[in-house]
């Protein structure tokens, strides 16, 4: 059976096979090579994808989800979201735990949903030109796609019914298919610039050997804002004659759109274009106007000069990395359709002063050396040996807000790196380990992955407790972390994601609703996907809390292999917990009070982690004998420790600080060690109800769903406001030893 | 791809503790720089996951342990400061075979940093004062300087670099750092 392979772009996309040592690009049953990554929603709850689907977006824009790469993976406060949600005509809105979705006819679907579609409509594409079933793939990302981006496209593969052999750099593709079979030993530059996104990769290409010297992107960059430029400017010629604002009429914005696009792709072939919108608009008696305007190609790279320019910037940056000057290469191949602008070429080959490789299609090339590789990988074709690199750095948090790396960027895949860390506070119990991608020493400008508490370790005085947290890159540039205690042998084995993540259990209820789709056209009142989870089996999150006793130690204490039930069930308690924490701050050294506070605080202060999509949390309060913590607690400075273990890399990680203990300034500065956490790709079984949990907030109709939606968010927002102003706990601390120690996660008692 | 016999991958797995970095892309100590890459190439054809991704689960795993250590040892040997912070390592303590790239990096930047501003307070102190000396112009007292910082730091190359150039170019431009 074959495997394809699969180049998702942001603006189009493109499937190719690789059989007896040729690779086709697969048309589609109009002949088309190059399907634009389109989705509409028609009335009657049947999808189109591609030419067909892009074509309602002037008549219909807000059923017509375009250009979703661009949120795939990302967090709902990100720049990048509120930038598409300015030039978007869909509505996109904010999901549990920071997650993007998509509004569209009364469905709220995630990102990965709507990528399915179009990988879907590839995959039958594929299935039709080759007359058999296929189901898997490699499919491509931009190399500097992070961790969340790149779980988000295997999600809309499985969604879409495919297994993914591997997800391939795109750059890396296109070298692959450049070089593949022809023996060649050069060093090239590929320099990719679609729809959305700008990569660019050093290779060096041996005869069945590919290794990425270096990557470095703008995942922020692409063709589409050149498209950008002239709606801009045509929308203020336009503004400036009529006095009428193009942009706040959504049906004229995608015919700007469309006419933008139009002139940049005339402008390929042609000197100069022409920009003709027949009645983009009424003025005030009602009179259609219309929109015509030449632009010429001089005009159009004024336009986008500045962002030429910052491709070169990002080229510059790479360079460096591979310690190379452009005179160390033999080439450059041009990837993406943007690249086909003659201003772009002239441009790039006087930047690197080498020849441009003209023998690729920019717009096939990533989809041919995907094939190559699927083929390859299931054993269809000769073997070529492909050595990447992460493009990006993987930090982990440390105290005074701070995130040390563990694996520099462009680090050759697959790598392992084990560190190791104490306790920051005596007889601590747990230790939050969050993970994070960037080139930043502070931990909010940088992605967060993930996080996850670690406890369970030896009651011992701060210091005494080893922690070693492994940190993993795979093939697919995808992250795992593990945590170990190597006294006990315990192993905290995690993956939380906060943002699009979807687990197991949702990708499965979508899956089986897109079954229910094929079988019959969905009914617009049909089952969404949260609708369709809700339906599960789900914990009652607002049950457990009623039945949870006034918080005190033995109500919180669970033994170390406690189901996660039982743990989440704690995190649905805001009212008394709150109560505990006004009483804790008015007398913070009183026992019992304090005691309380800080038994719920520690769950607590973890909401968005563990009703997050996919969360999977292991939390251990351990049997704590509070009064002597408390007593024992040091203050929060002072707390801070560097401990050279015995290989000279055991540091003290700052605990991360309880929600209570952050309000109330109580002694909480526990520091946590981790020993091993592992952050699992998203195939946890266990998952399914913290899942469950996170779809909750979808369903503000039901009733008993609604107040665990109120206490979720009460017990969540807190946090959130601290995460937000960029306060993490650690700050408590008052930074004493910067680089050394990740905040702590308190779970103390 | 592969001509990997089984019994090598389970071989090298279990002995992969002991390995140095060297060993494990089989190579010997002194290899040149030009080498390491060709034998990154080498041992990565062998024994990438790619290439073993029919092999049984548990062989699958040993392979992605060798090929993650083949990996580090190349982050690590690649970059001719971190080799010299791995190879000092490796002289101290036979048994340490690994080196976290985070700290192979951060003790090549100290030593880089020792090298350019001094490793000791008066070496620190002296080493200024000369280029504060060069930027007025007064290369006499700047070559005092520098010779009395190397009394307190004789085996620092920049330290040596720079009043070697003072002495052969009397009046030359001021040498830079």
């Amino acid at each position: 059976m074959a495997a394809i392979g699969i180049d998702l772009g942001t603006s189009n996309s493109c499937v190719a096979v690789a059989r007896r040592g040729r690779v086709d690009v697969l048309p589609n049953a109009y002949g088309e090579f190059i399907c634009p990554s389109v989705v509409h929603f028609a009335a009657d709850g049947s999808t189109q994808v591609g030419e067909p689907a892009k074509a309602h977006a002037i008549h219909e824009p807000e059923n017509t989800i375009a250009a979703a790469k661009r949120l795939l993976g990302r967090y709902f406060f990100s720049e990048e979201v509120k930038k598409a949600k300015a030039v978007s005509s869909y509505q996109i809105v904010e999901g549990a735990n920071h997650a993007v979705r998509i509004k569209v006819r009364e469905q709220t679907l995630a990102i990965p949903e709507i990528s399915a579609f179009v990988l879907r409509e590839m995959k039958s594409v594929a299935e039709a030109q080759l007359g058999q079933p296929v189901t898997q793939a490699v499919i491509t990302v931009p190399a500097y796609f992070n961790d969340n981006q790149r779980q988000a496209t295997r999600d809309a593969g499985k969604i879409a019914g495919l297994e993914v052999l591997r997800l391939l750099n795109e750059p890396t593709a296109a070298a692959l298919a450049y070089g593949f079979g022809r023996g060649l030993t050069q060093r090239v530059a590929v320099y990719d610039l679609g729809g959305g996104t700008f990569d660019v990769s050093i290779l060096e290409i041996g005869s069945d050997i590919f290794e990425v010297l270096s990557t470095c992107g703008d995942t922020f960059l692409g063709g589409e804002d050149f498209d950008d430029r002239v709606i801009d400017l045509l929308a203020d010629e336009f503004a400036s004659r009529h006095k009428i604002n193009l942009r706040q009429d959504r049906f004229a914005l995608e015919k700007l759109k469309a006419a933008a696009e139009q002139a940049k792709r005339d402008l390929s072939i042609d000197d100069e274009a022409t920009i003709r919108i027949p009645d983009v608009a009424q003025d005030a008696e009602g009179n259609a106007l219309q929109l015509e305007r030449g632009i010429s190609r001089h005009e159009f790279s004024n336009l986008v000069a500045d962002l030429i320019q910052r491709t070169f910037k990002v080229c510059d940056e790479s360079l460096q990395q591979a310690n190379l000057t452009v005179r160390d290469l033999d080439g450059v191949i041009l990837v993406g359709g943007p690249t086909r602008l003659p201003l772009i070429r002239e441009a790039v080959s006087q930047y690197f002063q080498c020849e441009l490789k003209a023998d690729v299609d920019p717009d096939q090339v990533v989809a041919m050396g995907a094939a190559i590789h699927a083929a390859s990988l299931v054993g269809d074709e000769k073997d070529s040996c492909l050595l990447d690199v992460t493009p990006l750095s993987l930090r982990i948090g440390v105290a005074g807000g701070l995130a040390e790396t563990v694996i520099d960027r462009n680090t050759p895949v697959p790598i392992e790196q084990t560190a190791s860390f104490t306790t920051f506070r005596d007889f601590q119990q747990s230790v939050k380990i969050r993970v994070y991608q960037g080139e930043s020493r502070v931990q909010e400008e940088n992605e967060l992955l993930g996080e996850f508490e670690f406890s369970g370790f030896k009651h011992a005085r701060r210091g005494e407790v080893r922690i070693d947290v492994t940190f993993e890159i795979d093939t697919d540039g995808i992250v795992n972390v593990t945590a170990r205690d190597p006294d006990s042998g315990q192993v905290a084995s995690t993956r939380i994601h906060l943002s699009s993540g979807l687990s197991e259990a949702e990708i499965q209820a979508i899956v089986e609703k897109h079954q229910v789709t094929a079988a019959e056209p969905m009914a617009p009142a049909g089952p969404t996907a949260a609708e369709a989870i809700a339906a599960l089996p789900r914990r009652v999150t607002s049950e457990a809390a009623a039945a949870l006793p006034t918080p005190e130690p033995a109500a919180v204490l669970a033994p170390a292999d406690a189901p996660s039930l039982e743990d989440d069930e704690l995190f649905a308690e805001p009212p008394q917990a709150e109560d505990g924490i006004e009483r804790a701050s008015s007398v913070p050294d009183e026992l019992e009070l304090a005691t309380a506070a800080s038994d719920v605080g520690s769950p607590v202060g973890d909401p968005e982690a563990a009703l997050g999509a996919g969360a999977e949390f292991d939390l251990d309060l351990g049997a704590g004998d509070d009064s002597e913590e408390l007593e024992l607690a040091p203050p929060a400075a002072d707390a801070f420790r560097h401990d050279p273990g015995d290989d000279g890399r055991t540091r003290a990680i700052g605990g991360e600080i309880d929600l209570e203990a952050l309000e109330t300034g109580a002694p909480s500065g526990e520091m946590l060690a981790s020993d091993d956490v592992d952050l699992e790709p998203l195939a946890l079984d266990e998952s399914d109800l913290d899942s469950l949990a996170a779809l909750a907030d979808d369903l503000p109709d039901l009733p008993d769903q609604a107040s665990v939606e109120d206490d979720a968010m009460a017990s969540t927002r807190p946090r959130q406001e601290r995460d937000q102003a960029g306060a993490s706990g650690d700050d408590l601390f008052g930074d004493p030893g910067a680089d050394l120690s990740i905040d702590p996660g308190d779970a103390e008692s | 791809m592969s001509q990997t016999s089984i019994a090598e991958i389970r071989t090298l797995a279990g002995l992969l503790e002991e390995l140095d970095y060297y060993q494990v892309l089989e190579l010997v100590p002194d290899a040149p720089t030009s080498a390491i890459r060709a034998a990154y190439h080498r041992t990565s054809r062998r024994f990438h996951p790619d290439a073993h991704r029919d092999a049984p689960p548990e062989l699958q795993q040993q392979v992605a342990q060798v090929a993650k250590r083949i990996t580090e040892a190349y982050a690590v040997l690649r970059d001719p400061r971190r080799r010299q912070v791995y190879d000092r390592q490796l002289a101290g303590d036979r048994d340490r075979v690994r080196m976290p790239l985070a700290e192979a990096e951060a003790q090549a930047d100290r030593q880089r940093r020792d090298q350019h501003e001094g490793r000791t307070p008066n070496g620190r102190r002296y080493f200024a004062l000369a280029k504060a000396d060069l930027n007025r112009g007064d290369r006499a007292s700047a070559e005092r300087n520098l010779k009395t910082a190397l009394t307190f730091e004789p085996d620092n190359a920049v330290f040596r670099a720079l009043l070697q150039e003072l002495v052969a170019r009397p009046s030359g431009a001021a040498a830079r750092e």
